[in-house]
């Protein structure tokens, strides 16, 4: 067996496994953990697109995961439009807001792009919570909206049981694991990653650093607003504070930098490693110090940063490599 | 024809003025030396030529067109690429990579914007170190590789700052030949250097500029013999070199 067909079996296998999944976990809460793990790995991977390949730190992505989740929202209830394609309504105007904010602030180094991302998610939320309506536009400040039941519709993106929501955000998570890894092996991926490292000599080497910068900024918004229209469909209820606020923003980059920013499979592990962790610390410690998940969350990157500083991928693709070695036979991997 | 025309220019940097009222020009297929003191301003007329930041005064113009108001990615997609003085490559790349940037260019296939880059890392004689980490290379295979991203984005004119500052005596000589079959391949090449030696070898005509001002122009043998270059400059440092 060569390396070639060693991968791809295994990946085929573990995407089986995944499609097989539910087969085997019944229960509804253990599906919705998993949903919300592929939740996460999803939001993760889209965060990638700009957050690891294009070498910035944006730290308020939450504010398009509810600007999916608002539009596809008012649209349905209040204007009778399928989620569906207010989905897509949601993703342009996250796109469209995205590089908004991206034009400006792309020049800034580091920390201060990153500072500028929290002050606009925040003042976003703030903003939501303090508006009622706009127009005719229900907006319900910090109360929410909530989704009437409609029953079992996929037009109206509503289901009875987990079992679609976990099909749905699973092929969402493979469509676009299968997009990054095609952009990163694409100029579009070199570019990105030249204008990230060392920007003056990419854009020497012929490119326009801030437009790459703005076209992934745009991609990864998008991407990001589709699944705040998931999360909207699957709780049917959502409020700024929990939605827009900080938390989400921060467990997303927790995710990639404890996973492996800038790879493809760092958001998928991150999530894998952190999600179940997550949940215990909610389930079992919640209703004490809620919160808490975030500080272990920190506790742990402190220690990935000093032992693997670039996340957990890079160690488990030598593992890896090791492994596959010995099972193609073929002398030791680089 | 001349490839590049530089008329009037003058750079100031609040109230330093790095380049002063210098007129220059490059035929196509010619080998330009620059050199001058440290200081003089020849990074600063590459950085003008390479659009990185315009003239406070005057105008350059490339293969005819001035070039005001071009950034840096316009004037490399019109043939002009440029290396740093103090290298930039991209570190947590491998080497391949780092030339297969330049090569997009012209390509948006992944397989041919690679097959383009084996062929520059040939030419450079670089093909062996292809899958090493660009941050762990030698320094002279750091100016190589520099040379390379560049040399693969396929310029009709190439500025090259000091690529063999730091190098051993054969790897100049490795470099002086890499240079002279660039220009056989119908490569321009505008080259700042340091190492006398390689000026001489090199340059079809030499300038030279001190405070931002030329002093002498001409061939390399005349330059060398001008009392007023080395005064300002020969005289310290051409023993040294
Ligand atoms: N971006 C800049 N901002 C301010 N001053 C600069 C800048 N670049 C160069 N200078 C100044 O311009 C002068 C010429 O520098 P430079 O062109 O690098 O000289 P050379 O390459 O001949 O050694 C120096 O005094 C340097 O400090
Ligand atoms: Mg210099």
């Amino acid at each position: 067996m060569s390396r070639k067909q060693l991968d791809m079996t295994l990946l085929v296998l573990a995407v089986a496994v995944c499609f097989a999944l539910p087969l085997v976990i019944t229960s509804p809460t253990y599906l919705q953990i998993l949903i919300l793990l592929f939740f996460y790995a999803y939001l993760t991977t889209a965060w990638n697109l700009v957050g690891g390949f294009a070498g910035v730190l944006p730290l308020g992505h939450s504010v398009f995961v509810g600007i999916g989740a608002y539009t596809s929202t008012i649209l349905s209830n209040q204007y009778g439009v399928s989620p569906w394609i207010g989905m897509l309504a949601g993703g342009v105007i996250a796109a469209f807001v995205g590089v908004l904010i991206g034009k400006p602030t792309f020049r800034m180094r580091g920390a201060y792009f990153a500072l500028c991302t929290i002050a606009f998610a925040e003042g976003i939320r703030v903003m939501i919570e303090n508006i009622d309506s706009i127009g005719p536009i229900k907006i319900n400040g910090p109360r929410g909206l909530l989704i009437p039941l409609k029953g079992d519709s996929f037009w109206n993106y509503q289901f009875m049981h987990k079992e679609p929501y976990y099909y749905i955000i699973l092929t969402m998570l493979l469509l676009v694991v299968a997009l990054t890894w095609f952009i990163s092996r694409s100029r579009m991926g070199y570019y990105l990653a030249a204008g990230g490292e060392e920007p003056e000599a990419a854009q020497a080497l012929g490119i326009n650093v801030a437009r790459y910068k703005l076209i992934s900024m745009a991609m990864s918004c998008f991407l990001t607003a589709l699944a705040g229209t998931f999360y909207a469909q699957l709780m049917l209820y959502f409020y700024p504070k929990g939605l827009l606020g900080l938390d989400l923003s921060f467990e997303i980059a927790f995710i990639a930098l404890i996973g492996g920013r800038g790879t493809i499979a760092g958001p998928v592990i991150g999530a894998l490693a952190l999600r179940p962790l997550n949940e215990f610390t909610r389930i079992y410690l919640g209703s004490q110090l809620p919160g808490l998940h975030l500080v272990i969350f920190g506790t742990i990157l402190i220690l990935v940063m000093l032992f693997q500083p670039k996340g957990l991928t890079p160690p488990l693709a030598r593992l890896y490599d090791k492994f596959a070695a010995r099972i193609t036979g073929e002398g030791g991997a680089k | 024809m001349n490839i590049l025309e530089i008329k009037d220019l003058t750079k100031h940097f609040g109230g330093l003025t790095a380049i002063h009222d210098l007129d220059l020009h490059i035929a196509k297929g010619e080998i330009l030396g620059l050199i001058g003191p440290n200081g003089a301003g020849k990074s600063t007329l590459f950085n003008c030529v390479a659009g990185v930041f315009p003239p406070s005064v005057g105008d350059i113009r490339f293969k005819g067109e001035s070039i005001a108001g071009k950034k840096p990615w316009d004037l490399c997609s019109l043939g002009l690429a440029r290396t740093f003085q103090i290298v930039k490559p991209f570190g947590s790349k491998t080497v391949l990579y780092n030339v297969m940037v330049g090569a997009f260019l012209h390509t948006g296939s992944t397989s041919k914007a690679r097959d383009k880059a084996m062929e520059v890392l040939e030419t450079l004689q670089l093909d062996h170190r292809k899958d090493q980490l660009a941050s762990n290379l030698t320094i002279a295979d750091r100016k190589r590789l520099e040379i390379a991203k560049a040399l693969a984005t396929d310029p009709e004119l190439l500025l090259l700052d000091e690529v063999m500052a730091g190098l051993r005596p054969t790897e100049v000589d490795d470099m002086i030949a890499i240079i002279k079959g660039l220009r056989d391949r119908g490569v321009t090449v505008f080259v700042i250097e340091h190492i006398m030696r390689a000026v001489m070898a090199l340059s079809d005509r030499v300038v030279v500029i001190q405070f931002g001002e030329k002093i002498a122009e001409g061939k390399p043998e005349d330059v060398t013999k001008d009392e007023n270059v080395i005064k300002a400059y020969l005289g310290s440092e051409y023993g040294a070199a």
